[in-house]
């Protein structure tokens, strides 16, 4: 920063002319030039092997399928009340993500604080680290098709996958909340006469509750998004069902499933929001 | 600002209403003054969830005690998969440049797509609060598609291949860049914007000389994000036929080759951890 | 009676914080320590509760020598001594009484502690800590919905529940403008005069100083100065604390 300083000072002094400026003028452009480049090179190479195999019959018939499907719902499934019916694999799919979130985030505290670099040393954190790394980049589609050899199909290997996957994010959230941890606090609680524990109490978890349950809520709002896919391999929820009417072309079907996990999706997202913002600058 | 402002006079409202069901208990001091305790809301939220939780249970029949019996069934296909087929490598190759190829091209055209909409979705440039609304209102629509079940739809219409891979992932990206990216426009400076104004240039002008270099370094950062989410989402989308990594591990799942499957996570371990560190570096260099 | 005698403080770095300091403060005094940043005002405050360790001398109040205290002891201790920093330290996602209350926690047993079970004695002293600077209204409020004045307010009350003999504010005004600063200086003098609480406060507004507090030390590379009334200070006096350098008392001095 002085050194920067100095410069401009320097530069002050010297009383440079408009013209020796310009002369002088920072080069930007090849730079831009070389970051297009790059750019339009990445895209030429990975458009040459995506090759379009224009819309076949089938594709076509597929969707006007879906688009006639989405405008004239199986009104009967989507209001229905039976176990085949969207409400009822709606609630089934919040059930699952509900329960996978709330194991998630608590499985992830021991994470979180065994990765955090002003807490533990730093192999350890480095460890825990590349642990937290490892359970994020396996896809969740892989965790269930691991799961469901534990549990069979249904909805208890969406909640169980679930739980597993959502540690990777939710634990790099938190380490960033307690790497943000306002320390000063535990300074005037020691002038205060506190013991550690009792630091760690009224320092340390009232600044945590709130950021974890506002990271455990939007972590909410994906596995929510994400235990209608886990249906595909069998996993419960709303998924299963969808695929199987997309696959044997019932498109009324289909339209009602989108349209009960559109509206779902979309009233979860809004609440989460809401509560999350109110966490943020909130009332108590 | 503003939108703090307006949030705090939501919950303010929330409260009243809260507070005139339990009504405050009245606290009056030894010296005569007088405070108001709001009732707590934690009891409430505290029975709420217990009873969620209870629920949930119920719904997926989740049976923790079955889990923990045939726990060792996991660690096997662990055991195997930490053991990785050294000798599948070569047939890996294929299929993840056929991800890595997926998520660039899907990326670039969803993000190419986005920035329009994204800056015609922003209040504070476009004043027209209908459309603001319509289009926020489709893209909380597209968002609300997870990325499996349109790649399912987009293999059933484009025949299978990487091609309705590439289209599901730009759809992904088209919604989620333009989230963002409109989150982050109404955040700008908006006095240069109308500094130029004043100068005499007209709207069009004003706008891009005095927002697109504020947006700009915003609009890459998130693109670049958006590939790191994207090469993870891709390399699942073969599973239902959208071409890349996930026909490979449909097949080892299916053929129960876990020692395979250890190979084809390895490598996507890699790459995806090598992208994100990159993608990382670049987004630390443009904030 | 807090009393310095032939105190120095040597930092683990090598820096001589503090050289043969000797003070005596009474009970009920209102002390302002003045001088240059890095003179050593936060150090002395700071040796008193035992945050820092002194290198020599003998640092004893109410008769206690407090460089021999230990664990338990030491944080008994500190319960009389209260402590204000500049930038508050609440915890900013607690409602104002929350926050005041933390200052019974040192005197609780465990699952008390654990559960953040208060009575209603309690509580009812930490409204009536908020009552006394004036922010009873407040209580059921966040910290972080409040002003900066009501914050060092609240970190104030704080201080006072835990009815402390002695009130040490490290810089507690600088963070704030200068109508709030002098609400909160007012508040001190308050306190100062109705419970007869001894305050030492460390302060750059060298204006602030000399208005609101009885007695003035000026310290200057870790030693004494000046010491004496705040109604006798020079302005020489006070350019000499200032190495030598000219500062205005009036106005927004820094």
């Amino acid at each position: 920063m002085s050194e920067k300083l100095k410069k401009i000072e320097q530069s002050l002094d010297e009383k440079l002319t408009a013209a020796e400026m310009y002369a002088s003028r920072p080069r930007k452009w090849l730079l831009y030039l070389i970051v297009v480049l790059i750019i339009v090179s990445l895209v030429t190479w990975s458009a040459s092997d995506v090759n379009f195999t224009g819309v076949t019959t089938v594709g076509s018939e597929v969707a006007k399928g879906v688009f006639y499907g989405i405008f004239n719902p199986d009104m009967k499934l989507l209001f229905g009340t039976t176990e085949t019916d969207v409400p009822y694999l709606l609630l089934q799919t919040i059930a699952i993500a509900v329960l996978g979130t709330l194991f998630g985030g608590i499985l992830a505290i021991p994470f979180a604080f065994l990765a955090a670099e002003n807490i533990m040393p730093k192999p350890v954190a480095y460890l825990f680290r590349i642990l937290i790394l490892l359970i994020r980049t396996i896809p969740s589609l892989v965790w269930a098709l691991m799961w469901i050899r534990v549990t069979g199909p249904g909805a208890q290997c969406g909640v169980i996958t679930q739980s597993v996957c959502s540690i990777g994010m939710i634990s790099k959230m938190y380490i960033t909340a307690i790497e943000n941890l306002d320390t000063k606090i535990l300074e005037s609680l020691d002038a205060m006469g506190c013991t550690p524990f009792q630091k760690i109490r009224y320092g340390v978890i009232p600044q945590l509750t709130a950021s974890f349950i506002s990271t455990m809520i939007y972590r909410f709002d994906i596995n929510l998004k994400d235990a209608t896919t886990l249906g595909i391999v069998g996993a419960g929820g709303i998924g299963a069902s969808l695929v199987q009417c997309l696959n044997s072309r019932r498109w009324a079907m289909v339209g009602s499933f989108i349209w009960g996990l559109m509206v779902l999706v979309m009233i979860i997202e809004l609440i989460s929001t809401k509560i999350r913002k109110k966490l943020a600058h909130g009332e108590y | 600002m503003d939108k703090v402002e307006k949030t705090g006079k939501d919950t303010e409202l929330k409260v009243k209403f809260f507070d005139r069901i339990f009504k405050p208990q009245v606290i009056t001091l030894p010296n005569g003054n007088i405070v108001e305790r709001p009732r707590s809301r934690t009891p409430f939220i505290l029975l709420l969830l217990i009873l969620v939780v209870f629920w949930a249970i119920r719904m997926t029949g989740f049976d923790m005690a079955m889990i923990i019996k045939r726990f060792s069934k996991l660690l096997d296909l662990l055991k195997k998969i930490f053991a990785p087929n050294w000798s599948f490598f070569p047939k890996v190759i294929k299929p993840l440049l056929d991800t890595i190829k997926m998520s660039i091209l899907g990326t670039v055209i969803g993000c190419a797509c986005a920035l329009p909409v994204a800056i015609l979705s922003s209040s504070n440039i476009n004043k027209n609060a209908v459309t603001v609304t319509i289009f926020r209102f489709i893209l909380g629509l597209i968002r609300t598609l997870p990325t499996l079940i349109l790649a399912q739809v987009c293999a059933l219409i484009f025949s299978l291949g990487t091609f309705a891979g590439t289209v599901a992932i730009s759809i992904f990206t088209f919604g989620v860049v333009s989230k963002m990216l409109f989150e982050s426009i109404e955040t700008i400076d908006m006095g240069p914007f109308e500094a130029m104004e004043a100068l005499g240039a007209n709207k069009f002008q004003a706008f891009w000389s005095a927002c697109i270099p504020q947006i700009l370094p915003v609009y890459l950062s998130h693109s670049l994000y958006c590939f790191e989410m994207n090469v993870r989402a891709s390399a699942i989308l073969g599973y239902v036929g959208a071409g890349g990594l996930g026909i490979t591990i449909n097949e080892r799942v299916g053929w129960r080759d876990y020692n395979g499957l250890g190979m084809v996570l390895l490598t996507l371990f890699v790459v995806v951890v090598a992208i994100e560190f990159l993608s990382s570096y670049l987004r630390k260099k443009l904030s | 009676m807090i009393e310095f005698k032939n105190v120095y403080k040597t930092y683990p770095n090598g820096f001589t914080a503090l050289k043969d300091i000797n003070l005596k403060i009474e009970q009920g005094e209102f002390v302002a320590v003045i001088g240059l940043s890095g003179a050593g005002k936060s150090t002395i405050l700071r040796c008193i509760n035992r945050m820092h360790d002194i290198t020599k001398g003998s640092l004893t109040v109410d008769g206690i020598d407090v460089n021999s205290l230990k664990g338990k002891e030491l944080r008994r201790y500190r319960r009389k001594v209260g402590m204000i920093f500049q930038s508050f330290n609440l915890v900013s996602r607690s409602t104002a009484i929350k926050n005041v209350l933390t200052a019974d926690v040192p005197d609780m047993p465990f699952f008390k502690v654990l559960f953040g079970i208060f009575s209603k004695d309690q509580k009812m002293r930490a409204l009536e800590s908020l009552d006394k600077v004036g922010i009873l209204s407040k209580a059921y409020t966040r910290c972080d919905q409040l002003s900066g004045g009501q914050q060092q307010r609240v970190a104030l009350a704080r201080t006072l529940n835990q009815n402390p003999q002695i009130i040490l504010a490290d810089e507690p005004v600088s963070s704030l403008d200068p109508i709030l600063a002098r609400q909160v200086l007012q508040d001190f003098v308050r306190i100062n005069k109705d419970y007869n609480i001894t305050i030492l406060l460390n302060i750059h507004h060298v204006d602030l100083a000399l208005q609101y507090c009885d007695r003035v030390i000026g310290i200057r590379e870790g030693q004494i100065v000046f010491d004496g009334p705040a109604s006798t200070i020079t302005q020489e006096q006070i350019d000499e604390v200032y190495n030598g350098t000219k500062v205005p008392t009036l106005g927004d001095g820094e």
